[in-house]
């Protein structure tokens, strides 16, 4: 009887999942570049394991990033950021979730300019923040791109004096994610 | 019947519950992220602790270069500055990796004038949910003595002058401080002073660190040997060190008081021959240098 009440819980839900995800659209691919821009040296990293949602219906984005997925040129480099700065063992993933503010009409193709509100949460800090992106609609995918600065303070990464003029205090983050609409 | 019905609603409604606000939109993502395997990093600061290699390799692309030094012994009194005057050993040693799992290097130590060539597998990797508990890395060393024939009297030929070592590194990050690992060691000289020494003898070293804030640790080995290698096994003493790390970005600075002089597996496990109980012990450290080598820009 309880196995029986237990399948038919399961199917329910799995059922009205699959209802509601008609309106959710995964991305197929996505990527989070940053770069950090000094005199004495550029840093960069790139994570392709980028999972990204949008909620068609209530216009709404997230993303996900593990930490540990940054591919640096420098292995040492990659593992400080992950050791060191990001402390990827207690925060594994970065991650954003807001609300875009402009009216899309996800059937028609089309270019815009949009921002998005919503929490960025990085090292454990999350902060509301407001992103400006672009978005293009063609050939049944949705592409969505943006790019702007984090403030390492901000979330509470502490650059230590030894390295401080290597490693920038405002890092540029570059995200992009394509999602089929159909 | 009907309480399958209940079922289905409840069922129905949890499942909404799970999609509508934003923040489980993301929690969704989060759950598939933790679904992904996520390899334990940074075990240990460096590939070798003290004198016993660590579980860890270099990274890949990257080239180590150490630098170690172990000074004269504290018993040798004011005189002689409690050791600092000497004698000194050093050893120089590059360990590269193409890929972050196995690594290669060549050793220079002054001890012997022992060179050395060595091979490390990172065998078994733990990962940050216990997927895979432990670590298991494999290490190879062979080492040839390269003293003048007039001091080896008893060498013959160039294969007597051979030695080596073998060692499965066991270990565990148990969490961001405290890393343990145990590692069963064989040794084999093809060639032993005495009749009546033994060629091949097995030890196991215990090594640990405990971090203490993210760039210092403090570190600990200790070599227990199961044989000796000569008859009368108390003229030998086990290896015991204990010192600190400190990392700073690309540099990784070792200090430490060890009772070993030599520097290699086959030297400091079978033949340390002084004992921290009448302060045969010694300053030591190392310094290693990562460089990063063969990148390319995608």
């Amino acid at each position: 009887m309880i196995y029986k009440t237990t399948l038919t819980l399961l199917l329910a839900s799995s059922l009205s999942l699959n209802y509601l995800i008609g309106q959710v659209v995964k991305s197929e691919s996505a990527s989070v570049n940053f770069l950090s821009k000094t005199p004495l040296e550029d840093i960069d990293a790139t994570s392709k394991e980028v999972v990204s949602v949008i909620n068609t219906e209530k216009n709404q984005i997230a993303f996900s990033i593990p930490n540990k997925s940054f591919k640096f040129d420098n292995s040492l480099m990659e593992e400080h950021f992950n050791e060191k700065y990001m402390e990827s063992e207690k925060f594994p993933n970065s991650t954003f979730s807001g609300t875009i503010n402009d009216e899309i009409d996800y059937k028609q193709d089309t270019d815009k300019k949009i921002t998005v509100t919503g929490k960025l949460k990085i090292h454990g800090v999350e902060k509301v923040v407001t992103l400006p992106g672009f978005i293009r609609i063609a050939n049944g995918k949705l592409n969505v791109q943006t790019q702007f600065m984090v403030k390492t303070a901000d979330y509470k990464i502490d650059i230590p004096t030894l390295v401080f003029e290597k490693i920038a205090q405002e890092i540029k983050v570059t995200v992009s994610g394509i999602y089929p609409l159909k | 019947m009907q309480k399958n019905n209940i079922a289905l609603i409840i069922g129905f409604c949890l499942s909404t519950l799970q999609v509508t606000a934003q923040d489980d939109l993301l929690e969704s993502l989060n759950n598939e992220q933790s679904k992904k395997k996520s390899l334990t990093i940074a075990s240990f600061k460096g590939t070798r602790l003290i004198n016993s290699p660590t579980l860890e390799v270099v990274g890949r692309r990257a080239l180590d270069f150490r630098i170690a030094h172990r000074f004269g012994p504290f018993n040798s009194g004011y005189q002689n500055f409690w050791g600092i005057d000497g004698p000194a050993t050093i050893k120089l040693s590059f360990e590269y990796s193409f890929d972050g799992r196995f690594m290669f290097g060549i050793g220079r130590s002054s001890a012997q004038k022992l060179y050395d060539g060595f091979l490390k597998y990172r065998l078994l990797r733990q990962t940050t949910k216990n997927e895979m508990p432990i670590s298991v890395t494999l290490y190879a060393s062979a080492n040839i003595n390269g003293q003048k024939q007039e001091s080896l009297p008893y060498y013959h030929n160039f294969t007597g002058r051979m030695s080596y070592a073998y060692q499965i590194i066991i270990g565990r990050k148990f969490n961001e401080h405290l890393t343990l690992q145990v590692s069963p060691t064989i040794i084999h000289y093809n060639l032993v002073e005495k009749s009546t020494d033994k060629n091949t003898t097995m030890a196991v070293i215990g090594a640990g660190r405990l971090k203490f804030t993210r760039s210092m640790a403090l570190t600990f080995e200790y070599g227990m040997r199961l044989k000796g290698m000569t008859n009368d096994f108390s003229s030998y003493f086990n290896t015991a060190s204990l010192g600190i790390d400190i990392e700073t970005g690309g540099h990784i600075f070792q200090m430490f008081v060890t009772n070993s002089t030599g520097m290699n597996e086959v030297q400091y496990i079978p033949y340390t021959n002084t004992s921290w109980k009448d302060g045969g012990i010694r300053l030591g450290f190392n310094v290693s240098r990562v460089f990063a080598i063969g990148n390319r820009k995608k």
